[in-house]
């Protein structure tokens, strides 16, 4: 009788076991300790976009993405069990799609990105508001008008089958090395969708790809009858987020844009007489993916080090005037390893309130960056301070605090030139006064 | 009575539908590079027998030349597997496939053991799939040599116990233990069963392809559909390799209804507007991104019919005598269609319908030319199904005129013509007018007019922007831009109207209601009708939220017919604006520049307090020399009065206190002074007290035996 309550015990002992040896399973955002092996939900509106769009998933598969493919509507959609997230990054290219299936709703997708993940979000000229207004609150407004696409006259891809200058080659990249590679793109993007604009109140949220200055959103089935309301570069066709918790997220207004079919597809734009034989989608694609899912533009900040000159060990606290040195490694994740980050333009600050010192960091070129200066002679509670944000890194943000003190009361000069006729009239006096005392008492 | 399995697919109809969405030909140029790309061996091998069967297989339907640098080590691979008694079924299958198609040398022995292995494996085969290599490896050997006897003699047993396996709604499962039915599991069975007739003995009985034929037509039942008319197989059976899909059903299924149909004389009967769906389903994939997507749809195609050129043919097997009918032309925007009764010229060397003229009444615009397929020998009627009318979308694009450009200020709120400030605009440039209408090429072949009609504009047209359209229905859609760089103000706002031009000829711009700009231009078509655009733009100030400045102009004039749409900066003009009234909308946030968000900050160094200033040494040194004088003086003055040590006690105990209180009183003297070099407050007093009482003892000693030896000298 007494046997059986242990053996539940057991039992439950033995499932909390299998539990914990599942949880490595469950991921979180992007860890700089556990980069890889990175789950991604991707969800769509119709499974033979799998096939259509295959180059640009086997892309991100051959790079150790596991993509798990679910139709939008799929009731069994959930990001999120017992509070941990399933996924790492979440692709939406499910434009038409009015609600998700399963738990997942627009709260549901801000709370995945706000917890640190990654989103890309594709749309048509179907978007759905639910697909809107995810944008929207991403700092993305799509042209409220549903039935308008971008339409450039003089900047449109030659086409044998479109004729209305809906199939724009867009070549107006943002102009960042981190985001779209190294290597420039040479072909146009085509681009067929909606436009977008930038809302002006997000400071976050950066056009990659905009529309040339001739292009306008509208209908190009029916006439104009009031002024497009997104004309010129104003119209974003891809921009990208990155939020202040270093989650990423891209918006592009055209799903198209990522099949095989424009992949593939060559590139004429018209009035340009050079010919591409391919456009510049999938290197588009594939260069600002590797940006959305943090293999690159990743930094890492680690052995914050500071010391006095001529000593190793960090003090406690620095005396004012203090010569001291200060140190840090940057480290890029390059996709399979972490490199060293090699810029000119890291700063330290020695704040307290506002910075006291701010000083451009030298650097080994070998990720080390360091730089001595003197402590300010003021004293209170400061702090080393690196802010780094560049145009398409994350954002570092490292703090140290170290107090500073005045001088002690022995630490001044003691023997003052100056004071020279002070200390001689007191010690004339006493020894005035010596001997006057023994003369006063033993005179005769 | 010719097999009666004729679908006449309408290239046309498949095509058309993919051409509003695609920008290539169905299978072309980019299949082959895809092909390239999906199907690269590794060191010039391909993982698996299977793997090399697709690929050469892919390779040979696109007319890949690529067999010599495979065949090698493909044909060691496949004489390995033939040879070997131990290698798996599948293997042996693959093997012969890959061989059907390298013709790797093997002998008839070979093909004879192999046979026979085939045969045994047949007689204990109960999978599908046992069934399916088996039948399939025998039917390759039947097509590879002709030497060896292949027919089974009890094809009725093995017919039935395949057909066994078959479900009530056509769907198949894959062995006898397993309750799940697939549809591509059909579509397999169809083959063995295919192989199962062509290799029997006997003639199979009839009955039994009867009902076979009718778990196809069921089969047929649950085919889904899309709203544009694609029609495909779900696979709902999600077995060990995972969701296998759509494509790979289709491409089973119509893989194996063509080898039956290939080998029974019965007519299937299947619904046209099915397999003209299947087609369309087929070719709306575009091109796959995966090896096996690719082989599927290839594959599925060819099974279809060779839909590589793009032709009116029909999808299995030539065309019969027909014709093509230009029936309609409906021009987009108007319910007008001109109804045309004309026969495309029929090009026999390349199969290709042409359109020779051009029907007179086409000018610029988008067009939908709806064309009808006519067969011409009625009895063909009963065997192939005609996709209905087949609308094409064309666009006539034409060189617009663009002459007569000026712009002007008018300083009335009527225009007068005589008050006017004109500027001119000049647009250098000559153009050409020309007609082109190949926009279908590679579907229907028309003609490229590509003659200039005449109309040059020779270039710097002074006065009067005109742009020329004549066109009773296209759009055409003026931007004026307008784009502020303000020199005296921090406000950078690009506030762009669009309008169109609704039938008047000139674009003016109220900056209040003394003052006016206009811009006026004509627009022509080729054949020389005029346009004339006007607009108002009293809306225009809250536009630019009353913000005076600077602000330059771009006119845009484009449309999807005009070939020479163009983008053309006009200059700037200052705009002195009313005051922004109370209830104006307030001018929108302005955009910060990304780039100047980013980027180092200007560098920040403490600027230290600046030490005490001090006297110079020399002044402090000789002050030290005056302060000292005065002992001077008092050592002196000593010496002057002769001061003497008379009274010192003789006797030795106080003397010997007298001693130790100067001593402790020099001591004292000697401590402040050590203070002063080194010691800290806490021990200079700490000594201090110690002292201190030393002193007073030694001291009250000391003066009290000098008191008394004076009180005892002054008694005596």
């Amino acid at each position: 009788m007494v046997a059986a309550p242990q053996k539940t015990l057991t039992i439950s002992l033995f499932i909390t076991l299998n539990l914990i040896s599942i949880l490595p399973l469950l991921t979180f955002s992007f860890n700089p300790d556990e980069p890889t092996n990175r789950q991604i939900l991707v969800l769509l509106d119709d499974l033979s976009l799998r096939s259509s769009h295959s180059i640009f998933f086997s892309s991100l598969q051959s790079r150790g993405f596991n993509l798990d493919f679910k139709l939008a509507q799929d009731p069994a959609i959930s990001v999120k069990r017992y509070g941990q997230y399933l996924y790492d990054g979440l692709i939406l290219f499910s434009p038409s799609t009015d609600r998700f299936g399963g738990s997942l709703d627009l709260e549901g997708v801000l709370d995945f990105v706000d917890s640190g993940h990654d989103l890309i979000l594709a749309a048509d000229s179907n978007a759905s508001d639910l697909i809107r207004n995810i944008a929207a609150e991403c700092g993305v407004d799509f042209d409220e008008d549903t039935s308008a696409v971008v339409i450039d006259h003089t900047g449109y891809a030659v086409s044998e089958t479109e004729g209305d200058h809906s199939l724009i080659a867009a070549d107006d990249f943002i102009q960042s090395g981190v985001i779209l590679g190294s290597k420039t793109i040479e072909a146009p993007v085509i681009f067929k969708g909606i436009g977008h604009s930038l809302n002006p109140e997000n400071s976050l949220v950066l056009k990659v790809l905009s529309a040339s200055s001739s292009a306008y959103s509208a209908n190009p089935t029916s006439k104009l009858s009031s002024p497009p309301s997104l004309t010129g570069t104003s119209i974003s066709l891809v921009s990208v987020v990155q939020a202040r918790n270093n989650a990423r997220i891209m918006i592009s207004g055209s799903l198209d844009m990522f099949s095989n079919r424009l992949f593939r597809s060559g590139v004429e734009k018209i009035g340009s007489l050079k010919k591409h034989g391919k456009s510049g989608n999938q290197q588009f694609a594939t260069e600002i993916s590797k940006w959305v899912f943090h293999e690159r533009g990743h930094l890492k900040a680690v052995n914050l080090k500071h010391n006095k000159v001529g000593e190793t060990g960090e003090p406690a606290i620095y005396r004012i005037n203090d010569d001291l040195e200060f140190s840090v490694e940057i480290f890029e994740w390059s996709g399979a390893s972490w490199v060293p980050y090699v810029a000119d333009d890291v700063q330290v600050q020695f704040y307290m309130m506002s910075p006291y010192v701010l000083k451009t960091l030298s650097t080994n070129q070998k990720g080390l960056y360091h730089t001595s200066f003197k402590v300010p002679d003021v004293y209170g509670v400061f702090q080393f301070k690196v802010e780094y944000q560049r145009l398409g890194y994350t954002t570092l943000s490292l703090s140290k605090q170290s107090p500073v003190r005045p001088f002690k009361h022995n630490e001044y000069e003691r023997f003052i030139t100056t004071a020279f006729p002070y200390y001689g009239a007191s010690f004339s006096t006493m020894i005035g006064f010596f001997i006057f005392s023994i003369v006063y008492l033993y005179n005769k | 009575m010719t097999r009666n399995l004729g679908f006449l697919v309408l290239a046309f109809l498949v095509l058309a539908s993919i051409c509003e969405s695609a920008i290539f030909n169905p299978v072309s140029d980019s299949h082959r590079s895809a092909a390239l790309d999906l199907f690269s061996p590794t060191d010039g091998t391909f993982r698996s027998l299977e793997e090399t069967y697709k690929a050469l297989r892919t390779f040979e339907v696109l007319g890949i030349e690529k067999k010599s640098d495979i065949r090698t080590s493909a044909c060691a691979s496949v004489v390995d597997t033939l040879r070997s008694t131990s290698s798996v079924l599948k293997d042996v299958f693959e093997a012969l496939r890959v061989n059907g198609i390298l013709k790797c040398e093997l002998n008839d022995e070979a093909f004879g053991g192999i046979a026979s292995r085939l045969k045994v494996s047949l007689s204990d085969a109960n999978s599908l799939f046992d069934f399916y290599y088996s039948i399939g490896g025998l039917v390759l050997i039947k097509d590879q040599t002709s030497e060896i006897d292949l027919l089974i003699g009890d094809s009725h047993a093995i017919f039935r116990s395949i057909k066994a396996l078959g479900q009530s709604d056509g769907r198949w499962r894959i062995s006898s233990s397993n309750t799940d039915s697939s549809t591509s599991a059909a579509g397999i069975a169809l083959e063995t069963l295919a192989g199962v007739i062509s290799l029997a003995s006997s003639e199979v009985d009839q009955s039994l392809i009867a009902t076979l034929i009718n778990d196809v037509l069921r089969l047929f039942e649950g085919i889904e559909r899309y709203d544009d008319g694609a029609s495909y197989f779900d696979e709902k059976l999600v077995d060990a390799s995972g969701h296998q899909g759509p494509l790979s059903a289709s491409s089973s299924v119509v893989c194996g209804i063509t080898a039956f149909a290939a080998s029974t004389s019965e007519s299937l009967n299947l619904p046209g507007e099915k397999i003209l769906g299947l087609a369309k389903f087929f070719l709306g994939i575009g091109i796959p991104g995966s090896a096996k997507d690719l082989y599927y749809q290839i594959d599925a195609l060819v099974c279809l019919e060779n839909i590589r050129h793009v032709r009116v043919s029909t999808v299995l097997g030539s065309a019969p005598p027909l014709a093509v009918k230009l029936r309609q032309i409906f021009i987009s925007g108007s319910k007008d269609a001109s109804v045309i009764d004309q026969i495309l010229k029929f090009d026999p060397d390349t199969a290709v319908h042409v359109l020779e003229t051009l029907p007179a009444n086409v000018d610029i615009g988008n067009h939908i030319f709806s064309f009808e397929i006519i067969l011409e020998d009625a009895e063909d009627k009963k065997h192939y199904a005609i996709g209905g009318r087949t609308k094409v979308p064309v666009h006539v694009t034409g060189v617009i005129k663009f002459d007569d450009a000026e712009i002007a200020v008018l300083d009335s709120d009527l225009g007068n013509i005589e008050t006017q400030k004109k500027y001119a605009l000049h647009l250098s440039s000559c153009f050409t007018v020309w007609l082109f209408l190949d926009s279908l090429k590679p579907y229907v072949k028309l003609p490229p007019h590509t003659a200039p009609l005449g109309m040059e504009v020779g270039p710097a047209q002074a006065c009067a922007v005109k742009v020329v359209v004549h066109d009773h229905s296209s759009i055409f859609t003026l931007c004026l831009f307008f784009d502020q760089r303000s020199s005296n103000q921090p406000e950078t706002h690009s506030v762009v109207p669009g309008l169109e031009l609704p039938g008047e000829n000139a674009v003016s711009l109220s900056a209040n209601h003394l003052q006016r700009l206009r811009l006026s231009f004509r627009l022509t078509t080729p054949f020389g009708h005029s346009f004339k655009p006007h607009q108002d733009f009293l809306g225009l100030v809250e536009k630019l939220f009353y913000l005076s400045g600077k602000y330059d102009i771009q006119l845009t004039v484009g449309d999807s017919v005009m070939e020479n749409s163009f983008l053309q900066p006009l200059g700037h003009i200052e705009l002195d604006l009313p005051d922004a009234p109370e209830k104006a909308a307030p001018p929108p946030p302005k955009h910060v520049d990304p780039y100047s968000r980013f980027g180092p900050k200007a560098e920040i160094s403490h600027i230290f307090r600046s030490p005490e200033k001090r006297p110079p040494q020399e002044l402090s040194l000789a002050f030290l020399g005056f302060v000292l004088l005065p002992l001077f003086g008092f050592l002196a003055g000593l010496f002057k009065i002769r001061a003497n040590l008379n009274n010192m006690p003789k006797s030795t105990l106080p003397a010997t206190f007298a001693f130790l209180f100067h001593s402790g009183i020099g001591s004292i003297l000697l401590l402040y002074a050590l203070f002063w070099f080194k010691l800290d407050l806490f021990t200079t007093l700490k000594a201090l007290g110690l002292l201190g009482m030393f002193l007073m003892f030694v001291g009250h000693t000391t003066l009290s035996h000098l008191a008394s030896t004076s009180t005892k000298l002054k008694s005596s």
